[in-house]
């Protein structure tokens, strides 16, 4: 290889480290694209054990924001129960199948699906009947809310468990770790 | 000093002189317009019948951004108010509903008539690819575009669309929020913005490439073919639907276009694998086609196996957009009802594929003897009368249809009228040019 050879390739070594060096920082313009406000958690009281019974339920939406609009919005509606047996337990209510969102049969302890009929099981949110308990693992269960109660029996929603319109890993995981009391 | 000229006829035509030789020295020269003489089969020009249905499109659509809101609250109210209460508000979205379905069937006819006849060879891989691609964008263009309504349909169509996109092998978990943002007020707005610009300009950019230079502009067809859309829109308008919402279930069924990718994820198999990975084999039969079929001959006749791949897709296509359609109301819950048997669906494609192959083999491609010459053009009184024959019956079948559907409160008479002058006119035009250059012979 003459010099001048070996010249040349050091010089298109360096024009390629050059360009690549001026387009890296481009690269975390990516971050534009997802809403990255919508997947951050924040703290936020949902209601008071006291005020619920075995059976009871309130819908909220989170993460909370006071804009209607956005919090309006399925993918933002949530359901807060207490089981039949006194658990609480929180859940995203956008079924896995497609989207429509499930109400809680308080009286066989069931969240039922008006579209296409999916049942989930109101202690882990796994479904055990209609298309959704057809889809894989972990494509088959509601994502979670992350729970914190306090001294006062305050309840307070701290992040999600699982994909939204998705599913949840539930396997070798005890429903009980998303509800810690502090 | 400026130069007289004795009649209008001479000052338009010098007009029409001095701007042709400055557009010399823009793109438009490397354009050869044909503007044929006598009629010619449309299969040859469905390219450029596509791309001008796709300018009616831009023109309707842009029109209806006057008065469409993408957002969450308004969009389905003001998509409403298009319908109900503007002036001509209705025929603007209708034209543009039907368009968007003229585009995409013109398109698949373009498709197989290129594809038969092996155009993709000779030096066209470039076109054919490219067209393959604009094939894809155009039903994609079409999808967020029926999304926009926001209703039970449309929620049904993104539900689907995300959830494939979603559980794509590697990109799928990092490009399905990208389109979805922070939830459907977010969502609304990307698909708005993929509809009316990036699609769009990916579309206009790629036709770039794919438009060939020598382009037949055929006056009678393309009148005849807007016409068709007014009377398709007259006689089957486009409805607005339920309202989307979520706690309300509803047996809706896709666009058809769209239908038989939603029969393939009815059969309850793996979403990505069913919905996404066996329709794109479809697309990546036919882009590699040109790859691998390099024998030099074209007529269809004369590759069997590709002919009988060919006519294999065109029933697969029919019989899963039929089955997509398919809904069994005798079953008790919508999940039963909308149920597709899995093992007779997929056979199904196992028997299609024997039948074409058997047929194809056996009776299409018989072997030629010699080609015959081809016969001197002379028109006796008689030739042709079978056609006008079958042509009248055509219009009497038509007119019957139509008065039956006239019957049954034809909601919008006007666009049908419309239509039906516009396919007069063009059928004018053709007479007067046939009659003209009739007479040029003599």
């Amino acid at each position: 290889m003459s010099v001048q050879t070996k010249r040349r390739n050091v010089l298109r070594a360096l024009l390629s480290v050059a360009v690549l060096a001026v387009l890296a920082p481009f690269s975390g313009l990516a971050r534009y694209f997802y809403r990255e406000s919508a997947s951050q958690s924040q703290r936020q009281k949902i209601a008071n054990v006291n005020d619920l019974k075995p059976g009871s339920y309130v819908f909220f939406s989170y993460p909370r924001t006071g804009d209607p609009k956005i919090d309006g919005d399925p993918f933002r509606q949530y359901i807060l129960l207490m089981t039949r047996d006194g658990k609480i337990r929180a859940y995203s209510r956008v079924c896995v199948h497609l989207w429509c969102l499930p109400t809680y049969a308080s009286d066989r302890g069931l969240l039922v699906c008006p579209c296409h009929g999916s049942i989930y099981r109101e202690e882990d949110g796994v479904a055990i009947a209609g298309p959704a308990s057809l889809q894989p693992y972990p494509y088959n269960a509601l994502p979670m809310v992350k729970l914190e109660i306090d001294g006062n029996g305050d309840i307070y929603a701290v992040g999600i468990d699982g994909r939204i319109g998705l599913g949840r890993e539930w396997r070798n995981r005890s429903p009980d770790e998303n509800v810690v009391r502090v | 000093m400026s130069k007289e000229y004795r009649t209008f006829r001479e000052a338009i035509d010098a007009l029409i002189k001095w701007t042709v030789e400055r557009l010399e020295r823009t793109p438009f020269a490397a354009f050869k317009f044909t503007f044929p003489k006598q009629y010619i089969s449309p299969f040859g020009y469905l390219g450029t019948l596509t791309a001008i249905v796709f300018l009616i499109l831009g023109v309707s659509g842009a029109i209806l951004m006057f008065y469409y809101t993408p957002s969450i609250d308004t969009a389905f109210a003001s998509v409403r108010e298009i319908q109900e209460s503007v002036p001509f508000g209705f025929v603007m979205r209708q034209i543009h509903y039907h368009a968007s379905n003229f585009m995409v069937l013109l398109a698949v006819f373009h498709l197989y008539y290129q594809y038969f006849s092996g155009r993709y060879k000779i030096k066209n891989e470039v076109l054919w690819v490219t067209g393959i691609i604009l094939g894809i964008l155009t039903v994609l263009e079409a999808y967020t575009g029926y999304n926009l309504i926001l209703n039970q349909r449309a929620m049904l169509a993104i539900n689907i669309g995300m959830g494939l996109t979603f559980s794509a092998p590697v990109l799928g978990p990092s490009i399905a929020p990208i389109l979805m943002g922070g939830g459907y007020f977010d969502l609304i707005v990307r698909f708005y913005a993929l509809h009316v610009f990036i699609i769009p300009l990916l579309l206009l950019l790629l036709l770039t490439v794919h438009i060939p230079r020598a382009l037949i502009i055929d006056m009678p067809m393309i009148l005849g073919v807007i016409g068709a859309i007014f009377v398709t829109a007259g006689m089957f308008p486009a409805e607005l639907g339920l309202r989307f919402d979520p706690t309300k279930g509803s047996v809706e069924v896709p666009e058809w276009y769209l239908t038989s990718i939603y029969a393939f994820l009815r059969t309850g198999s793996e979403r990505f694998w069913a919905g996404a990975l066996l329709p794109l084999l479809f697309a990546i039969f036919f882009l590699i086609v040109p790859f691998v079929d390099k024998s030099k001959k074209l007529s269809w006749r004369d590759r069997p196996f590709f002919a009988a791949m060919g006519i294999a897709s065109i029933l697969m296509i029919i019989v899963t957009t039929v089955w997509g359609f398919y809904v069994d109301f005798s079953k008790l819950t919508v999940f039963e009802q909308l149920y597709v048997e899995p093992v007779i669906y997929y056979s199904s494609f196992g028997i299609i594929t024997l039948i074409s192959f058997f047929f194809t083999y056996r009776y299409l491609t018989k072997p030629r003897g010699r080609p015959t010459p081809a016969k001197p053009l002379v028109l006796s009184p008689r030739a042709g009368t079978a056609g006008v024959v079958i042509t009248l019956l055509l219009v009497v079948a038509f007119s019957w249809l139509a008065v039956l559907t006239y019957l049954e409160n034809m909601p919008n008479i006007s666009m049908f009228n419309m239509g039906m002058s516009m396919i007069m006119l063009g059928l004018m035009l053709h007479i007067y040019r046939h009659t003209a250059s009739a007479a040029a012979k003599t």
